[in-house]
Parts: structure tokens; C-alpha cells; sequence
């Protein structure tokens, strides 16, 4: 338990040292909202219908390009070897990565959904958002992080990630823009967009956790 | 005794099968062409449907065989299950394009669109998409790399339990939307005749289509194994 507390710490302390990663998923982050802004003018008088999948598509992009390098310093430098020789399960080695990865998403899309308040005139920092923006990044998080895997092993994995998470992650953008729309009040309840976010988190967590160790072992 | 018979039956596949698809095929292309009646409110392009109804039965098939052969290769690391994995892949992804194909064809006068984003075409493109992205990722490392046969394994997996939910979610999300309106009694007899001799067609092609890939492909692992045995020895 305590190893995997401290393969824990120490993809926490990667994650603040390596700040330059994920500060630049943050700022593509920004930058995609800006984009999106000048593309469909967000000027408008009512912006919010088009709110929610301008923020589900820029989580879901920085989440990929954030993702995309977890694996990748551990490989260069030759520790993820001595990680998978070192008596700890596998599973923490994964959940590490998974928790290193979701705080900074979580910080990225906090930062984002600031940034809409302001820019777009819209209260975006709601518990129930934010409640809905979690949940939705647990499920994605898990998922990316696992297929990033492939990413320690192939030279193009910047292209490769999104071309492979993305489609499996249509159940996840559509729930998360529907309970958004459903949050900011565009759009009707029409399903419980929620309990499917949720469930969409529990498989995925679930079920990487599970065909982590199948990937990893050598 | 039924092992025997098994292996007897899979022995001559490369006999049995390439005939039997061929009259099987022959069969379906005279039913849909001259046999079936002519279908009174879509005319004669409903005539696809006796193809398009069964590629979307094989690119399930195929799917399962993707799954179950993935399973295998994380349960065994016996590298042929890898090979028919990709190979089931192949003809998957094969056959969805098929039914996309034929859909948009018979979409554009019933319809009068080629596309409409209804719950079963999305899903059906996204089933495309993950097939491809499969054949992408497996394509990117060797035959022979166990590791990489393990993460494609693993993709397969969860494309597979995905499917469901990703079914789930844009039927719920086309609720919002008005849905085309397809006409659909019962079949009549020579329809369902025609239907089910395709559907045996297409299924035997599909058998012998996978087959035919697993074997180049576990012929191709064979050669790369014994190539780099021999730079091996020429080392020494």
C-alpha cells in the first residue's frame, strides 16, 4: 500500500515539475475557446446554446494532447522499466498516471470554464457544472491515459491518440454536451445525460484498471 | 468424434469454401436481381437491401470474432489468435464500408439524402472508426511484436464493450430529432428467401475472407520469424 502511495506521490511531483506539459494543454485550452469564439462569433446575444460543445470539444482536445505525454518521459528516461521491476502492482502505477493527469485537467477546464464566465458574459462555475465536468473527466481521463500507453512505443502517437480515443469517447462527449445544455438550460432533459457520464466513468476506470497490467507487461 | 469432424471440415476449407461462396454468392446476385419481386413503393433499388442486410449481419460477425480472438490473445499470447483478430478486422471494417455504401445509395431516392445522422447510421460509422483506428494502431508495429498484439487486444476489448453504450447514447440523442419514417410490414416469402440466401452468401464469404487473411498473415509472421533467424545465424 505504501508503494503505491508512493508511486502516487511521485506522479505528483513529476506533474509539478514538468509544469511545461501540461501548462501547454492549458494554453491550447485557451486558445481553442478564443478560436471558437472568432469562428462562430460568439458575440452573439445568446451564446449559450453553443456553449456547451465549445467546452466539451476543447476539454476533450487538451484532455487528448495532455494525456498523449504520460507515458513518454518515464520511457525515455528507462524508468518505466524499473517501475514494472519494482514490487508494486500495476494497477497503482496506472492509477498514478490517472491522478497526475486528472488534476491537471481539472485545473485546465476550471481555468476554462473561468474564462467563459468572463468572456461570455454566462455563470459557468456552478456547482452542478462542475459536478457534471468532473464526472465527465474521471470517464475520460481513464480511458486516454490508458490508450496513451501506445504512446511510449510509436513515433506519430501525437495524431494517433485522438484518432483512437475520440470515437470511443462519442458516448461521453454527447452526455457531457446534453447535461451541460441541460445545466445552462438550452436544452430539455431529454435522458439522464448524468447517470450515463457516470457510468460511462465507472466502466472506464473499471475496465483500464483492469487491461492496464495486460498492456504493460513485457 | 466431433473433434475429428472438425478437423476433417477444417482441413478442407480451401476446397469447400471458395466454391460454396461462389454458387452461394450466384445465387444471391439471380435472387436479388430476378427472383425477388419488385418492390412496390421503392422500386428497384430496394433490391440492395439483399445485400445490405447481410454486410451489416457479417460486420457484427466479424466484430465478435475481433473480440473474441483479442480475449484469446490476452488469455493464450499465442500470436495466431493476433493474426485472426486482424484479419477479422479487415473484413469488418470491409463490410461496414459496404453497408455505409449501400445505405447512402438507397438513402438518396427514399430518403432523399444520402446521409442522415439516425441512431443506427452514426452508430455504424463510429463502429468504422474504431475498426479503423484498430487497423491503424496495429499496423504501426510488427507482426511478431507480442507487446503490440497486447495493446491491439486490448483496444479490441474496449471497442467492444464501448459499442453498446455508444449505441445507447445516439439513440438517446436522436430522440430529439424527427426520425425517417421507413415503411416496414412483414416480408413476403420470395423477399425472405432472397434475404436469407444472401445472408448465408455473405456469411460464407466473410468465413472465407478472414480465413484467407489469417492464414497470409500467420504465413507473413512465419517468414518474419524465420528471416530474422537466419540474420541471426549469418550473425553468428
Amino acid at each position: 500500500m505504501s508503494a503505491s502511495l508512493a508511486v502516487i506521490e511521485k506522479d505528483l511531483r513529476l506533474l509539478w515539475r514538468h509544469r511545461s506539459g501540461w501548462l501547454s494543454a492549458a494554453t491550447f485550452a485557451a486558445i481553442t475557446v478564443l478560436t471558437y469564439s472568432f469562428a462562430f462569433d460568439l458575440v452573439t446575444d445568446d451564446v449559450r446554446p453553443l456553449l456547451p460543445g465549445v467546452l466539451w470539444v476543447t476539454f476533450l482536445f487538451a484532455g487528448t494532447i495532455a494525456c498523449s505525454r504520460t507515458f513518454t518521459d518515464e520511457v525515455e528516461q528507462g524508468t518505466f522499466d524499473a517501475l514494472l521491476l519494482a514490487p508494486v502492482p500495476r494497477t497503482a502505477l496506472y492509477v498514478g498516471k490517472v491522478i497526475a493527469n486528472l488534476v491537471a485537467l481539472l485545473a485546465i477546464e476550471v481555468a476554462v470554464l473561468v474564462m467563459g464566465t468572463i468572456l461570455f458574459n454566462t455563470t459557468l462555475v456552478t456547482a452542478e457544472l462542475l459536478v457534471i465536468v468532473g464526472v465527465g473527466t474521471v470517464g475520460y481521463v481513464c480511458l486516454t491515459t490508458l490508450l496513451a500507453t501506445l504512446g511510449s512505443r510509436v513515433r506519430s502517437r501525437e495524431v494517433l491518440l485522438p484518432v483512437l480515443a475520440l470515437p470511443l469517447l462519442v458516448p461521453l462527449l454527447i452526455a457531457g454536451v446534453r447535461a451541460t445544455g441541460v445545466a445552462l438550460d438550452v436544452s430539455a432533459p431529454s435522458a439522464p445525460w448524468l447517470l450515463l457520464l457516470a457510468v460511462f466513468a465507472i466502466w472506464s476506470a473499471v475496465g483500464s484498471a483492469l487491461l492496464f497490467p495486460l498492456v504493460v507487461e513485457r | 468424434m466431433l473433434r475429428n469432424t472438425l478437423l476433417a471440415v477444417y482441413g478442407a476449407r480451401w476446397t469447400v469454401l471458395p466454391p460454396l461462396v461462389g454458387i452461394s454468392m450466384l445465387a444471391m446476385l439471380i435472387g436479388a436481381v430476378v427472383v425477388a419481386p419488385r418492390e412496390v413503393v421503392e422500386g428497384e433499388v430496394q433490391r440492395l437491401f439483399y445485400i445490405h442486410a447481410p454486410s451489416a449481419i457479417a460486420m457484427y460477425l466479424a466484430g465478435g470474432v475481433v473480440f473474441f480472438a483479442s480475449l484469446a490473445v490476452l488469455w493464450t499470447r499465442d500470436l495466431r489468435f493476433d493474426a485472426l483478430a486482424r484479419a477479422a478486422a479487415t473484413v469488418g471494417a470491409l463490410f461496414t464500408a459496404i453497408v455505409l455504401a449501400t445505405g447512402a445509395i438507397w438513402g438518396r431516392p427514399i430518403w432523399g439524402v444520402y446521409w442522415a445522422w439516425d441512431a443506427r447510421l452514426t452508430g455504424t460509422l463510429i463502429l468504422f472508426l474504431i475498426y479503423s483506428g484498430y487497423l491503424l494502431a496495429r499496423s504501426l508495429a510488427d507482426e511478431t511484436d507480442e507487446q503490440a498484439a497486447r495493446y491491439a487486444a486490448v483496444l479490441a476489448i474496449i471497442g467492444a464493450l464501448d459499442f453498446p453504450i455508444i449505441h445507447m447514447s445516439v439513440d438517446w440523442w436522436r430522440t430529439l430529432h424527427p426520425q425517417p419514417i421507413v415503411a416496414r410490414g412483414a416480408l413476403p416469402t420470395p423477399m425472405l428467401l432472397v434475404f436469407f440466401v444472401g445472408l448465408v452468401a455473405i456469411s460464407l464469404l466473410a468465413v472465407w475472407l478472414i480465413a484467407l487473411r489469417a492464414e497470409a498473415e500467420g504465413l507473413a509472421t512465419r517468414v518474419s520469424g524465420l528471416r530474422a533467424a537466419a540474420d541471426r545465424r549469418e550473425g553468428e
